[in-house]
């Protein structure tokens, strides 16, 4: 590879400082909480609870200390317990995977399409006399294909639990994830579309049940002061974490505009003909909002190109070159994960990139990176 | 005269430090494992007297960590005390372990000399609460642990600050848990919690047990949880852990003050002392005969009080499917209808905790 000359723009993944360039608003209204010191379960997480229930078009939505909680809890909620199976994706964050064992359940993977979700077409074979549950993944902002997942989990009697970390925004037809199944998890963990000033995360469900059981489950099972109905955990949302998420819940919708945008003026530049040799980009949907938390395609040479674009100061990264199932946590599992034939999964870990898409990008930002793109491809600089 | 249980508003309101901690982490926006944490995790294991603190989101979670990283797991058992904060049983429960409760003394803590027949084959570890501030009998316990090999982990999520001898809470067992809630003597603008150890090996386990299993960003070593304590907490609770020193003198002046006043009414029983012990008053507790109606007698005359707590662990609702039943731990349980929280937060006056004093001696002259 032939190092150009120094670039003259810069492409960051990053863009907390410019995003909270001036945090003087939410840090006025943290001094209207400091007079009440409501630290926890203030009424601003009331507030935001109410506000994500009504933007997702659920009934109930409850704040948690972050999406693992989120997946956690919601698993419990809907009856998943230790030795049962959950058949879920190897090709998402470690944390799904983390949230079924850490309530001593089991993953089962399937493979995933070329959209980078769960193939519906394989979660037949993969149920068992031990599955509860099925949690497909939302990942990178794109809707798994929850009508074929739900008529299947329907004829199984399956609840499902949406793993919507990276997917506030994402609408199948209109409807917002995480009202497909039983219950969607939500992150809103500062690099998410949707962010706070730390971990913190939310459920949202149309089933009084699973709220009540989430609302048990995330402030140690207490019925009131001195009651308590079940064991669960500390995994509250912090008050001050829900006055940022208000303060930024006006702009949710901007965000993910910008980012639908950015994503499609890449879509563009990266279909040009020459390039088509090279790049996969995964099929897009009508009907379908992905939100791009991720951008995402499938790449040749994918090692050598993320190092060129790196030297041009284009921070582009992989998410993630090792697939769960094949992360030493899986391997080493005294009795091994349940999975159907992941190729594809482990093809897309070989090829997949993920370009800055987020707010804060501008059109010249963007064609710098497709015509380095075009650059690294055209000039052959793989070699 | 109003006396307040807790006045966070004196502690936060109009705080100048807190506007320049706010800056810094503006400077970098690393929200999450940012470097204010690892300040924060090396101020308070200096504060102990260990090698190491890892941050993690709340005092439960401390707990939780701690056990599992002493090979607390599925089918074991852990000893612990019936009338602490549920947390500590919720803590062992969410490891997979049985919680053994062992009966208190009038210390309120764990009774040494009923921990022995209470550790069968499946016992692990010993979780000795340091409740009120109040540090457990760690000399006893300790020799326990050791001659029957287990684990002990010290629930100081009341406890920052106290020693036994030169000895900080924190130091005491093989891990220690603390508590920064909000209400805690060293505390955060929301939930969170430290685990101090002198063990290299379980601080490094710690480490990516707390962040998902991550060695790094793209491999995890095993599967486990997201329980990272959030920068801007750390920073906050930083901010106040030089002053944590002075918070505990005036507790503890609080509570010489309340025993002063309070010995020698006949019927209230105050807290215990024992030499060489520095306790670290989270609460001050005392017992009377008719607790409730001294609670709403102090009401009327404006002092909030607290009972920590009404309904012992093994009684509740939640721990039914462990069969303990009413009279299993009989101290507990009678302390449990008798015990009262009394304010002892460092922002009170002395005018007021002479209120609080009049009040009880008035009351029982009735």
């Amino acid at each position: 590879m032939t190092p150009s000359q120094a670039p003259d723009i810069k492409v960051p993944y990053s863009y907390l400082k410019e995003q909270f360039d001036d945090p003087e608003p939410i840090l006025n209204a943290f001094r209207d909480q400091l007079e009440r010191c409501d630290f926890t379960f203030g009424r601003e997480l009331v507030e935001f609870e109410q506000k994500m229930a009504k933007y997702a078009g659920a009934k109930y939505a409850a704040g948690t200390s972050s999406g693992t909680m989120a997946l956690t809890m919601l698993l419990r909620a809907v009856g998943v317990g230790p030795g049962d199976e959950v058949i879920t994706v190897s090709q998402t964050f470690v944390a799904t995977i983390g949230a079924i064992a850490s309530i001593y359940a089991r993953p089962f993977f399937v493979d995933v399409t070329d959209d980078y979700t769960m193939n519906p077409n394989l979660i037949e074979q993969a149920i068992t006399e031990k599955t509860r549950a099925i949690m497909p993944v939302h990942y990178s902002g794109q809707p798994a294909q929850m009508e074929k997942i739900m008529e299947i989990a329907d004829r199984h009697k399956l609840p499902v639990i949406e793993d919507a970390c990276c997917a506030i925004s994402a609408k199948i037809n209109g409807k917002h994830v995480g009202t497909f199944g039983k219950g969607g998890a939500f992150s809103v963990h500062p690099l998410k579309n949707l962010n706070v000033w730390g971990d913190g995360g939310f459920i949202i469900t149309d089933d009084k049940e699973v709220y009540d059981r989430i609302i048990l489950l995330r402030n140690h099972g207490l019925k009131n002061r001195d009651e308590v109905e079940l064991y669960g955990y500390n995994a509250r949302l912090d008050t001050i974490q829900a006055i940022v998420g208000n303060y930024l819940y006006d702009q949710i919708d901007d965000i993910t505009n910008k980012r639908i945008a950015n994503a499609k003026n890449y879509d563009s530049g990266l279909s040009a003909p020459e390039l088509s040799q090279f790049i996969t980009l995964p099929p897009r949907r009508t009907g379908e909002r992905h939100v791009y938390h991720m951008y995402m395609f499938l790449a040749e040479h994918r090692d050598t190109l993320l190092n060129y674009l790196i030297h041009r100061e284009i921070e582009a990264k992989i998410h993630y070159p090792i697939p769960m199932h094949l992360q030493q946590a899986s391997l080493e599992q005294t009795v091994p994960f349940g999975k159907t034939d992941l190729s594809r999964t482990e093809e897309q870990c070989k090829q997949i990139i993920t370009l800055p898409v987020h707010q804060h990008l501008s059109k010249e930002q963007i064609n710098y990176v497709i015509t380095s793109i075009k650059e690294f491809y055209g000039n052959k600089l793989w070699k | 005269m109003e006396v307040k249980y807790l006045d966070l508003q004196a502690q936060f309101e109009n705080n100048p430090a807190l506007k320049s901690i706010l800056d810094n982490i503006f400077s970098s926006c690393q929200f999450v494992l940012g470097p204010e944490l690892e300040v924060f995790e090396y101020n308070f294991a200096k504060l102990c007297g260990v090698p190491y603190a890892v941050g993690v989101d709340n005092g439960t979670n401390a707990l939780f960590l701690a056990l599992k990283v002493s090979g607390v797991q599925k089918e074991h058992e852990v000893i612990t005390a019936p009338n602490s904060f549920l947390a500590t049983a919720g803590a062992i429960v969410q490891a997979g372990a049985f919680p053994r409760m062992v009966d208190v003394t009038e210390d309120y803590n764990i009774d040494p000399d009923k921990i022995e027949r209470a550790i069968n084959r499946k016992t692990r570890a010993i979780v000795p609460v340091h409740l009120t501030g109040n540090p457990a009998r760690m000399d006893e316990i300790n020799n326990i642990a050791q001659r029957h090999d287990l684990a002990v982990i010290e629930d100081a999520c009341q406890a920052i600050d106290a020693s036994i001898g030169n000895a900080k809470t924190g130091s005491l067992g093989d891990l220690g848990a603390f508590s920064l809630h909000p209400l805690k003597n060293l505390n955060t603008c929301g939930d969170g919690g430290m685990i101090t150890t002198k063990s290299r090996k379980y601080y490094d386990e710690l480490l990516l047990m707390r962040n998902h299993g991550l060695m790094n960003r793209n491999e995890a070593k095993f599967f486990a949880y997201n329980y990272r304590l959030d920068t801007l907490k750390a920073a906050v609770a930083n901010m106040q852990i030089e002053g944590i020193s002075a918070i505990t003198d005036i507790r503890n002046k609080h509570a010489n003050c309340y025993d002063e006043g309070l010995r020698g009414i006949p019927e209230v029983t105050i807290p215990e002392r024992r030499v060489g012990v520095r306790r670290a008053f989270h609460t001050y507790v005392i017992q009377v005969e008719r607790r409730d109606e001294l609670i709403e007698y102090l009401r009327k005359n404006g002092v909030e009080t607290k009972i920590h707590y009404p309904i012992p662990i093994h009684l509740m609702e939640a721990s039914r499917r462990f069969g303990y039943k009413k009279g299993d731990f009989p101290v507990a349980e009678r302390q449990s209808e008798r015990i009262i929280s009394l304010p002892i937060h460092q922002h009170l006056r002395t005018d007021q905790i002479d209120h609080v004093i009049e009040s009880i001696r008035s009351f029982e002259k009735l």
